[in-house]
C-alpha cells in the first residue's frame, strides 16, 4: 500500500473539495474543447467511414440526451422513447412525401405535433411511476408501432423512402455529400446538447432533480410535480423526435423498426453506459454503443445476443456509467 | 352467432395462454418487486425445448412434460444466482433488475437464433387432440379446447395453492410484508427462487402448448411478453386473481378486434391499457393501495 493511496482515503477538507471541483471543471472544459475540435476536424483527419460512424454517434447522442432528461434528470425510466424517434421520422416523411410540404415547414410542424402528442401521452404516463411508468410508455410505443405497420398512410411495414435532406444550395452546398451532412448533424448536436445542459442547470431542471430524489418532498414544497414531469416528458420527446428527423434524413428512409421496443432499449442502454447524471454521458454512451455495435458486426452476425449480454453486463457492473467511473478515477488520483 | 361463438372460444384460448405467463409474472412482481421482462424468454425456451423433445421422440406428451423443466431450472438459477446477489449488493431498486432482465430477453432471443437459426419451427398437434369437437352447434378444434382446459386447471390449482395451503399463506404474507415473513423464520430466498422457477415453468408450459398452434421462432417471447405486461398492469401488478380477469379481458379484446375490426388489431389492447391507466392507474382489480 503506497503513501499516496493512504492519503487519498482521508476525507477532503472544504478547501480541497472546492479546488477539486474547480479542477474537475477545468478538465471538463479542456475535454469538451478537445472533443469539439476533434469533431470539427474529423472529416479532414480520417476516411469517410469515421464520418459515418460519427453521424450515427451524434444522432444516438441526441436520442439518448432526450432519454437522459427523463432517466437521469427526473428518475423516470421510459422504454418507449423509440415512438418519438419514429414519430419524428414519420412526421417529416408524411409532411414532405405525402402532403408535399417543404422541409423547412415539415420539421417545425413535426416537432410541434410531437410536443402536443407528448403532452397528452405524458399526462397519462406520469400518473404512474417506477415499473408502471416503464410499462405504460412501452404500451404507448407498441401502439404507435402497431399503427405504423397497419396504416396505409405510413406504407405499412415497408416504411417510407425518399425522405429529403435539407436543401443547402443557397449557400452552395449539397447535403447529399456525407461531409456536408456531417456538419449539419454536428451543428444540431451542439445546439441540442447546449440546450439540454441549459435545461438541466435551470430552476426547472433543479425541480426535476428534486422530483428524482424525493417526489413527495418536492410536492410538499409546493411544486406541481405532475406539470414538471409532463414538461420533462415533452422536452425529452422533442429531443428524441429531432434525432428521428436526422435519422430519417441520414438514411432517406423510415420504417416501423425505428419505433420498436429494442430501439427504445438501445437508447436506455446508451444513457446507462454513459452515466445518467451528466450532460456528456449520453454522448459518451452513444459513442461506446455505436463503436461496440460496429466492432461486433465485424466479429459476428448474432448482434441481438451480444446486445443482450452487453446490456446485462453494463446494468450489473457499471450502473453509474463510464463518466462517473472516470470522475471517480480522477478523484482518487488527486 | 356461430362466428361469434367461435370468436368467444378463440378469445378464451388466447386468454388462457396469456394467463399462464401473466400468473408467474405477477406473482414474481408481487413477491420480489422484480419486473421480470425476461419472462418471454422462458416462453421461447419452453417452446424450443418442446420442439427438440417432440421431434426427437415424436411424443407431444413427453415434450409437454419436459418443456417446462429447462425454464424451471433456469428460473431458479437466475433468481438465486444473479438477481438475488445483485439485490443484496444494493441493486434493490427494481428498475435496475428490470433492465437486466430486458437484456436477458434479447440475449435469449439472440442465443436461440444462433442455435436454431431463424426458421419457423412447429410441433405437430398430438393425434388424440387433432380432431374437432361439436360444441353448441359449432365445430371447434379439440386442441384449442385443450388449451382452455389447461389454463382453467392451472388457474384453479394456483387459486387452491394460494388460498388454502401453507405455501400460499406464506406467499400472501410475503406479498404483504416481506420483512415480517423473514422475521418469522421463513427462508425467503428459497421461497423467491421457487416462485421464480415455477413462474418460469408456467411460461415454458405456455410455450410448449402454443407451439402446435403458432410457429416457433426466436422472437416469439418478445412478442407475447408485451401482451402479458398489458394483462398484469390491467389486473394490478402483483394481483393473481386480477390477472386472471385481465387475461380474459385482453384475450377477448384481441380475438374480437381480430375478427371484427382487423385494422385496430395491433393496438386495441394498448388502447384498453391506456384507458385503464387513465381511470385506475393502480389496475382494475387492485384492492390494496401501494404507497410510493
Amino acid at each position: 500500500m503506497s503513501e499516496e493511496a493512504t492519503i487519498a482515503r482521508t476525507p477532503p477538507t472544504a478547501r480541497e473539495t472546492v479546488a477539486l471541483a474547480a479542477q474537475v471543471q477545468r478538465t471538463t472544459c479542456v475535454l469538451a474543447a478537445a472533443v469539439l475540435l476533434g469533431a470539427l476536424a474529423l472529416p479532414w483527419l480520417s476516411a469517410s467511414y469515421a464520418t459515418t460512424l460519427a453521424i450515427e454517434i451524434m444522432i444516438g447522442g441526441i436520442f439518448a440526451s432526450g432519454i437522459n432528461l427523463l432517466l437521469g434528470g427526473t428518475g423516470l425510466v421510459s422504454l418507449g422513447q423509440g415512438m418519438f424517434l419514429g414519430l419524428g421520422g414519420y412526421g417529416i416523411g408524411i409532411g414532405t412525401t405525402v402532403l408535399g410540404l417543404p422541409l423547412w415547414l415539415s420539421v417545425p410542424a413535426t416537432l410541434l405535433v410531437v410536443a402536443i402528442l407528448a403532452a397528452g401521452i405524458g399526462a397519462v404516463c406520469t400518473r404512474t411511476r417506477g415499473v408502471e411508468f416503464l410499462l405504460i410508455t412501452l404500451a404507448f410505443s407498441q401502439m404507435f408501432f402497431g399503427a405504423a405497420i397497419k396504416l396505409r398512410l405510413t406504407n405499412g411495414s415497408d416504411g417510407m423512402s425518399g425522405i429529403p435532406r435539407p436543401d443547402l444550395t443557397f449557400v452552395g452546398l449539397n447535403s447529399d455529400n456525407p461531409v456536408v451532412f456531417y456538419y449539419y448533424v454536428l451543428i444540431v448536436t451542439i445546439f441540442a446538447v447546449a440546450a439540454m445542459r441549459r435545461i438541466i442547470s435551470s430552476p426547472f431542471g433543479s425541480v426535476l432533480a428534486a422530483i428524482r430524489e424525493s417526489e413527495r418532498r418536492a410536492a410538499a414544497m409546493g411544486y406541481a410535480v405532475g406539470r414538471y414531469k409532463i414538461g420533462a416528458f415533452v422536452i425529452a420527446a422533442i429531443a428524441c423526435a429531432a434525432a428521428g428527423v436526422l435519422q430519417a434524413q441520414y438514411t432517406y428512409f423510415i420504417n416501423p423498426d425505428s419505433m420498436s421496443w429494442q430501439l427504445s432499449g438501445e437508447g436506455v442502454l446508451m444513457v446507462i453506459i454513459g452515466g445518467a447524471t451528466t450532460v456528456a454521458g449520453p454522448l459518451v454512451g452513444a459513442a461506446v454503443f455505436v463503436l461496440a455495435k460496429q466492432g461486433l458486426s465485424i466479429v459476428t452476425t448474432e448482434y441481438m445476443m451480444f446486445f443482450g449480454i452487453f446490456f446485462m453486463l453494463v446494468v450489473a457492473l457499471f450502473r453509474n456509467g463510464l463518466v462517473e467511473a472516470l470522475k471517480a478515477a480522477l478523484w482518487s488520483k488527486s | 352467432m356461430q362466428v361469434f361463438l367461435t370468436q368467444v372460444l378463440n378469445g378464451l384460448q388466447l386468454s388462457m395462454l396469456v394467463y399462464l405467463l401473466a400468473a408467474g409474472l405477477t406473482l414474481i412482481f408481487g413477491l420480489m418487486n422484480i419486473l421480470n421482462l425476461a419472462h418471454g424468454a422462458f416462453f421461447t425456451l419452453g417452446a424450443y425445448c418442446g420442439v427438440v423433445v417432440g421431434s426427437s421422440t415424436g411424443s407431444f406428451w413427453l415434450a409437454l412434460l419436459v418443456g417446462p423443466l429447462l425454464p424451471l431450472l433456469l428460473g431458479i438459477a437466475l433468481q438465486s444466482m444473479v438477481l438475488q446477489p445483485l439485490a443484496e449488493r444494493g441493486r434493490s431498486t427494481h428498475l435496475d433488475l428490470a433492465l437486466l432482465t430486458f437484456g436477458l430477453l434479447f440475449a435469449t432471443a439472440g442465443a436461440v437464433e444462433w442455435l436454431f437459426g431463424s426458421a419457423f419451427l412447429s410441433i405437430p398437434t398430438p393425434m388424440a387432440l387433432s380432431g374437432h369437437l361439436d360444441l353448441l352447434g359449432i365445430s371447434y378444434p379439440a386442441y384449442r379446447l385443450f388449451i382452455i382446459g389447461i389454463g382453467l386447471a392451472v388457474a384453479a390449482a394456483l387459486t387452491f395453492v394460494f388460498d388454502r395451503t401453507l405455501l400460499g399463506a406464506t406467499l400472501r404474507a410475503g406479498v404483504d410484508n416481506r420483512a415480517m415473513v423473514t422475521a418469522l423464520g421463513v427462508n425467503i430466498n428459497a421461497l423467491f427462487a421457487i416462485v421464480f422457477g415455477l413462474g418460469a415453468a408456467l411460461a415454458g408450459l405456455a410455450g410448449v402448448i402454443a407451439a402446435p398452434l403458432t410457429s416457433v421462432y426466436s422472437q416469439m417471447g418478445i412478442t407475447i411478453v408485451v401482451e402479458t405486461f398489458v394483462v398484469v398492469v390491467v389486473g394490478g401488478l402483483g394481483n393473481l386473481r386480477g390477472s386472471f380477469y385481465a387475461s380474459l379481458i385482453v384475450g377477448m379484446t384481441n380475438a374480437m378486434s381480430q375478427a371484427y375490426l382487423p385494422e385496430v388489431e395491433m393496438f386495441a389492447i394498448y388502447a384498453l391499457l391506456i384507458g385503464v391507466m387513465i381511470v385506475r392507474p393502480q389496475g382494475l382489480f387492485r384492492s390494496v393501495e401501494r404507497v410510493a
